[in-house]
């Protein structure tokens, strides 16, 4: 990969799917490698929802809060999920099983309300589905 | 090399190539509001203030980034600029502290000047405004963010000017915010005495620390309207 500014979003990204977050050290590397500021390389990292300067549990749910979500009601499958493992958006569980984060648009809105687990998109959602789901991920 | 002829409110006036509306438009003496433009800074477009009616066009556009092209017709105070241009003052100030009563640069304040202009009058919008604690543990520079606007101008300051490159953006949407390396309160390691940014920024978000007690500078600005 070369080291030119423009390839910080595929570096950040492969590093993501390496270490499943980015820490400190690798951003302070790569922006010594690519000559930018440590303050541009976070940005670009806080940016994208699909980018985590956190560390993050083995399964991490991403439920959509665009618009047509929300006309679907994702407020309650955002309930939902938080009160069946029992963590806010933002948080993860302390046995590390779940993170659970609020995402843009996931290209899903033809079965909305949906939610991302790790790489699997689950749509169409009510509570007792998501419940059948969670399970399968305890 | 080709004059560009435009028509501005009305009147033909003619410019060269790599001209922005505003330039033609200043040039002629007319006055376009601005607020994360500076002369001295690249243009970015990001506080839409000075948006003009470009005929064919779609939408408004910002007059600071936008070339004039062969035959622009531009409208720069027509009411549909006007209104969007009240409104877009208005979404600034809805998630700008109301403490101008306190705040050293009220009467200084840009975002105030052009609001007290455009005589936006009472807040219509209420948000939930983003609160951040003051960092003042530099002896240099102290950044209140809850002021900030995201107007981008001591970013932009830093780095082509000062050529340090302190600041960034990070985070998204209403969270988006002005932050040092891994959005740490600013302090003497990152931030020098190069006093570059200060007086570019048009809010009381950066200011020299050390004013207690001393008396507001300049004459009250009232928002009628």
């Amino acid at each position: 990969m070369g080291k030119s500014k423009e390839n910080l979003l595929i570096l950040l990204q492969e590093a993501q799917n390496k270490s499943g977050y980015l820490s400190q050290e690798l951003m302070v590397e790569l922006a010594k490698s690519l000559n930018v500021s440590l303050s541009d390389v976070y940005g670009v990292a806080t940016f994208y929802s699909f980018l985590s300067a956190k560390p993050q549990a083995r399964n991490v749910i991403r439920i959509c809060k665009s618009v047509p979500c929300y006309l679907k009601n994702s407020q309650m499958i955002i309930e939902t999920v938080g009160n069946k493992i029992g963590i806010k958006p933002g948080e993860t569980t302390p046995d590390d099983k779940f993170s659970f984060q609020l995402t843009n648009c996931i290209g899903a809105c033809d079965k909305a309300p949906a939610m991302m687990i790790n790489h699997e998109v689950y749509g169409d959602l009510n509570p007792n589905k998501i419940a059948k789901i969670l399970k399968s991920y305890l | 090399m080709d004059k560009i002829i435009v028509t501005i409110n009305g009147t033909k006036v003619s410019g060269s190539e790599g001209m922005t509306i505003l330039d033609a438009a200043r040039e002629n003496g007319i006055d376009i509001p601005t607020l994360c433009y500076r002369l001295e800074l690249s243009p970015i477009g990001a506080c839409r203030i000075c948006v003009v009616e470009v005929e064919s066009s779609r939408t408004l556009v910002g007059s600071c980034h936008t070339p004039i092209t062969q035959g622009m017709v531009i409208h720069t105070h027509s009411p549909k600029v006007i209104e969007t241009r009240k409104a877009i003052v208005e979404l600034l100030l809805a998630s700008h502290p109301d403490s101008c009563l306190v705040c050293d640069k009220a009467n200084l304040c840009e975002l105030r000047m052009i609001a007290a202009d455009l005589e936006v009058g009472l807040p219509r919008f209420r948000l939930q405004k983003n609160y951040y604690p003051i960092e003042d543990v530099s002896p240099y520079i102290v950044r209140d963010l809850s002021k900030c606007v995201l107007c981008r101008r001591c970013v932009r300051a830093c780095s082509e000017i000062a050529e340090q490159n302190v600041f960034g953006i990070a985070y998204r949407g209403f969270d988006s915010k002005v932050v040092v390396d891994f959005d740490q309160p600013i302090d003497q390691n990152v931030c020098q005495d190069c006093n570059v940014c200060i007086p570019f920024c048009p809010t009381g978000a950066l200011s020299k620390p050390g004013r207690i007690g001393k008396e507001k500078e300049g004459k009250p600005l009232i928002i009628t309207g």
